[in-house]
């Protein structure tokens, strides 16, 4: 089973997020879910770059929504997984999965 | 809170349309975010770095292509410019030339300057650094402390005890440190030995004042113990070769050991240098007295006060630590000098290290800005002579639709493509240069400055402003030709604008002249200074310097009657100075006017019999030490006819006879002296007593000589001396090129200058050149007209030189001023000063004159013996 198109891991990161925050994803909420879960001080304009890349790779989808007011009134851009996307994470868990099986199992040597 | 605006108006500048609505959310909800966490100013500082990020691809929105159809156009100006230099190639040379000397002497001149400015700021402390400089005088307290002293009557050169007191005195004071005045030893390692003429005892606390490079040892122990000396890196090279000197043992003086205990090396740029430093405790076990004395003079004083202490409320209280310390000494004062102005600002007397010149440095910027103008005039007269031969190209491109704002633009691009290609050009002739200009003034000038990323950005703006400057003018006068009237045929200049490059001609020949009779100046000075009546001859005077050797001082009869018996030597004399070198000062009483014991400081020479006869200086009152007089050791004294009037006799010779008392020796005044120069002419004769020398108080012998081959009386003279002293290497100089060094600086300040002004000159006469070519062409056919009706050669090349020569007066009469004001002020340098005369000027325009008509006459007879057919066809 071979995939035509693979992630970084910047991008899966990014793409995990979005599914993980279901209907609330946006740049901030991103950033802000990755330095809660992952302990990691990203950059906005990264995670946008990102967003927008996936989008154009068609593994999700934005709508514009959801102005407040200390947005100053502007609205967010929201961001949705589509199936592809969830086909691709799917993918490159199992593949993952499927590695580690063939692994012997891990062990942290002794270091005397 | 709203967003701050600038990032903001940059981000909606530079993003896509689509995507700005949504990041800008985002950014302001963070902006928000941050202000309730960290506050406004980290917020906006976040703000602001965000924004930079998002400065990149995929966010900013693609450039329009409608809006720079420009861009072709620009590439047509620069194609058409390139061709337009390389088709007149000998023109755009010139202009290229005069335009790259012109920035290469200015950026020469500057690297001069700054490291004349640089001097002392090595030091991490430097603002925070300051000295003691010194004043010994009647009512020194008091007068000090209502600052009737001038600084030119205080000395670097002070006392010991003042170090302590004041660490002691100013709990703002971090730390302080002392050295000597240099002195000369005889250093001897591995039975090689060396005669060392300037080194100095050093506190072991220098280190934490002065920031030198230590290269081996440690600082801070290193003139901790007796008897340990640190060497520069270049006589440590010399003692040591390639060994290792630390812990190595010297011989100083042929009896004492020293240890070798650090290396160093003093930057270039430092305001005293020497090439090794005795510790002080050495200085302090041989003569622990000095230390306790106030009115011993010896000693250099440096100390850093910390960073929030302010220098004024120090000084405030000098006169309180006066009192404290210093009660019974009316005659003693001091005060602080920043470091910052040691080099360049300082004029106390008795500085550590030669001095740099103000008057100078503001001689060079003018130059520079000289230089620079009369480039870029002749730029502008160059490119506004071309333009008659591009009229036609102007005219064309008029009639197809061409505007007059594209035309200016056009000329502009040229112009900063020419300036850039000068720059090019003067960039490669500044790193052939440097090496020159570094010989010249005999120093090493750092040039790395120059490519820091603010000077290089600083460069490239002033290319542009440049080219922009002196292609403005070109620009808006070709641009203005009415096409009508070119392509017609009956095309002439306009008369506007004439007077605005004939005021640009007065003005860069102003230049010119003030520049050659500023150089004239400078020469005429030296040549004063060295031929100048000094009151006594140093002609020929052989010194042999031995260091204080106490061999030499026990045998010095006997020495001196052996040299003497030698053909050659015509009279020999001992003392501990001669002419032009070190001398110290000495509490001097002499009995005044009124019968009370005046005391002041003046300057010391110790002398023999001999030495105002082997430097034929004259006794205008009383008479010479003598032999006949067994007692003058003891009783008597001469002085200069300068100290006879510090004493309060208006005339000198009143003097003699009257009691002395000076450094325990007690007596009568027995001659005056003519005032000599025994120091440089920038200053004037100072008051001096002139000691009579017991053997242990000499260095050095003077030895008249009169011989047809000196080199052969020196070889001669050494063989002797190594027979008589075995044990001391004979070290000797002229005593007349050794006092000529003084005006070392002034003479390679009078060939930089030369230089200098020569290419200013040669600038300026491209510029001519250049202007020749406009009014010739302009007068073709004029000069066409008179040929066919008999006109001469000569009365052509005359009227076409007329013009010229009416500006040249005027130009003449302008400089005038100008170049006495400047010169003034830089004679002000000297106490002994040439005078101004009018021949200087006369001179400076024949020479101007000559030089520019040559020039002109390029031109100008090939214009006049042009065929009037191939001129007069074109109608």
């Amino acid at each position: 089973m071979g995939r035509t198109s693979y992630l970084g891991e910047f991008e899966e990161l990014i793409l995990t997020m979005v599914l993980y925050l279901d209907n609330e994803a946006y740049g901030n909420t991103v950033v802000n879910a990755i330095k809660e879960h992952q302990k990691r001080e990203v950059n906005l304009s990264s995670v946008h770059i990102t967003l927008y890349r996936l989008e154009e790779k068609g593994y999700l989808e934005s709508y514009m929504g959801g102005a407040t007011k200390e947005r100053g009134g502007r609205k967010k851009r929201y961001f949705k997984i589509t199936n592809a996307g969830k086909v691709l994470l799917q993918e490159m868990k199992d593949a993952r999965t499927n590695l580690w099986k063939l692994t012997p199992q891990l062990q942290f040597q002794h270091v005397s | 809170m709203a967003l701050p605006s600038i990032p903001k108006r940059f981000f909606q500048w530079y993003c896509h349309p689509s995507l700005q609505e949504s990041i800008l959310g985002d950014l302001e909800e963070q902006f928000e975010a941050d202000l309730s966490q960290f506050g406004l100013q980290k917020a906006r500082q976040r703000f602001l770095w965000n924004v930079l990020r998002f400065f990149r691809k995929g966010i900013i929105k693609p450039a329009d292509s409608r809006k720079y159809n420009n861009f072709s156009m620009i590439k047509n100006y620069y194609k058409v410019s390139m061709r337009n230099i390389l088709r007149n190639k000998t023109f755009s040379l010139l202009n290229v030339l005069g335009l790259s000397v012109g920035i290469a002497s200015c950026i020469l001149i500057l690297i001069y300057v700054h490291n004349e400015l640089s001097y002392d700021k090595y030091n991490t402390q430097y603002n925070r650094t300051f000295r003691v400089l010194h004043y010994f005088g009647k009512n020194a307290a008091a007068l000090a402390q209502e600052d009737k002293v001038p600084v030119s009557e205080f000395q670097v050169w002070g006392n010991a005890p003042v170090a302590d007191a004041l660490l002691d005195y100013f709990p703002q004071i971090e730390h302080i440190t002392r050295f000597t005045s240099e002195s000369s030893w005889l250093v001897e390692y591995k039975g090689q030995r060396f005669q060392e003429n300037n080194i100095p005892f050093a506190d072991s606390s220098i280190y934490q004042v002065f920031d030198w490079d230590w290269i081996a040892g440690n600082p801070q122990t290193a003139l901790s113990r007796p008897n340990t000396i640190i060497l520069s890196k270049s006589l440590a090279y010399k003692l040591f070769g390639s060994e290792d000197p630390i812990g190595k043992t010297i011989i100083l003086d042929g009896e004492d050991p020293f240890e070798v205990t650090a290396i160093y090396e003093i930057p270039a740029n430092s305001h005293f240098s020497f090439p090794g430093f005795i510790s002080m405790s050495t200085f302090i076990n041989r003569r622990p007295q000095i230390f306790e004395s106030w009115g011993y003079v010896d000693f250099y004083t440096y100390f850093t006060i910390n960073e929030n202490a302010d220098i004024s409320q120090l000084s405030a209280e000098i006169s309180k630590f006066c009192e404290k310390y210093t009660p019974e000494m009316p005659w003693y004062a001091f005060r602080f000098e920043p470091l910052a102005g040691a080099y360049l600002n300082s004029e106390a007397e008795r500085q550590p290290g030669p001095t740099g010149n103000k008057n100078n440095i503001l001689l060079f910027i003018s130059v520079a800005i000289f230089i620079l103008v009369i480039a870029g005039i002749n730029f502008m007269n160059l490119s506004t002579a071309r333009s008659v031969e591009r009229a036609k190209e102007v005219a064309i491109r008029k009639t197809i639709g061409s505007r007059r704002k594209a035309l200016i633009f056009q000329f502009l691009i040229e112009a900063i493509l020419l300036t850039s290609i000068a720059a090019a050009l003067a960039g490669l002739m500044i790193g052939i240069g440097h090496g020159y200009l570094e010989v010249l003034v005999g120093k090493t000038l750092p040039m790395q400055w120059l490519t820091s990323p603010s000077n290089i950005l600083i460069g490239f703006l002033s290319v542009v402003a440049l080219g922009l400057i002196t292609g403005s003018y070109p620009a808006f006068v070709i641009s203005r030709f009415k096409p009508i009237k070119v392509l017609k045929g009956s095309f002439k200049n306009s008369s506007e604008g004439v007077w605005l490059r004939k005021s640009l001609v007065i003005l860069q020949f102003t230049l010119s002249v003030v520049l050659l009779v500023g150089t004239t100046i400078v020469y005429k000075q030296l040549s004063y200074l060295k031929s100048y009546d000094k009151g006594f001859d140093a002609n020929q005077v052989l010194v042999v310097d031995y260091g204080w050797d106490p061999y030499v001082q026990r045998s010095l009869g006997y020495i001196k009657s052996e040299l003497l018996k030698h053909h050659a030597v015509e009279g020999i004399s001992a003392s501990r100075a001669t002419p032009g070198e070190f001398f110290p000062n000495a509490g001097t009483g002499i009995e005044g006017p009124d019968g009370e014991m005046v005391y002041h400081d003046p300057a010391l020479y110790e002398i023999d019999e001999d030495f105002i006869p082997t430097y034929d200086m004259e006794i205008i009152a009383g008479r010479n030490y003598s032999r006949e007089h067994p007692a003058d050791s003891a009783i008597s004294m001469i002085l200069n006819e300068a100290a006879a009037r510090l004493y309060g006799y208006v005339n000198p010779e009143e003097a003699v006879g009257k009691s002395f008392d000076q450094w325990g020796r007690e007596g009568k005044v027995i001659g005056i002296v003519k005032d000599f120069n025994y120091l440089s002419l920038h200053q004037r004769v100072e008051p001096m007593a002139l000691r009579y020398s017991t053997s242990t108080t000499t260095s050095r012998l003077s030895l008249k000589l009169n011989s047809d081959n000196y080199s052969q009386t020196l070889g001669e003279l050494e063989a002797l001396w190594n027979k008589l002293v075995p044990n001391y290497p004979f070290v000797a100089y002229f005593n007349d090129s050794n006092f000529n060094k003084q005006y070392e600086s002034d003479e390679r300040f009078g060939n930089v200058f030369t230089i200098f002004s020569s290419l200013a000159m040669f600038v300026a006469c491209l510029g001519l050149f250049g202007l020749t070519i406009y009014s010739t062409n302009q007068r073709a056919k004029e000069i066409g007209v008179r040929k066919v009706l008999g006109a001469s050669i000569s009365s052509i090349v005359k009227l076409l030189s007329y013009d010229f020569i009416k500006l040249f007066v005027l130009s003449l009469l302008a400089s005038i001023p100008i170049s006495t004001f400047i010169m003034d002020k830089w004679l002000e340098n000297f106490a002994f000063r040439t005078s101004f005369d009018w021949w200087v000027f006369l001179l400076a325009a024949t020479i101007t004159l000559i030089v520019s008509l040559i020039t002109m006459s390029f031109r100008t007879v090939r214009a006049a013996l042009s065929n009037p057919a191939h001129i007069l066809k074109d109608e």
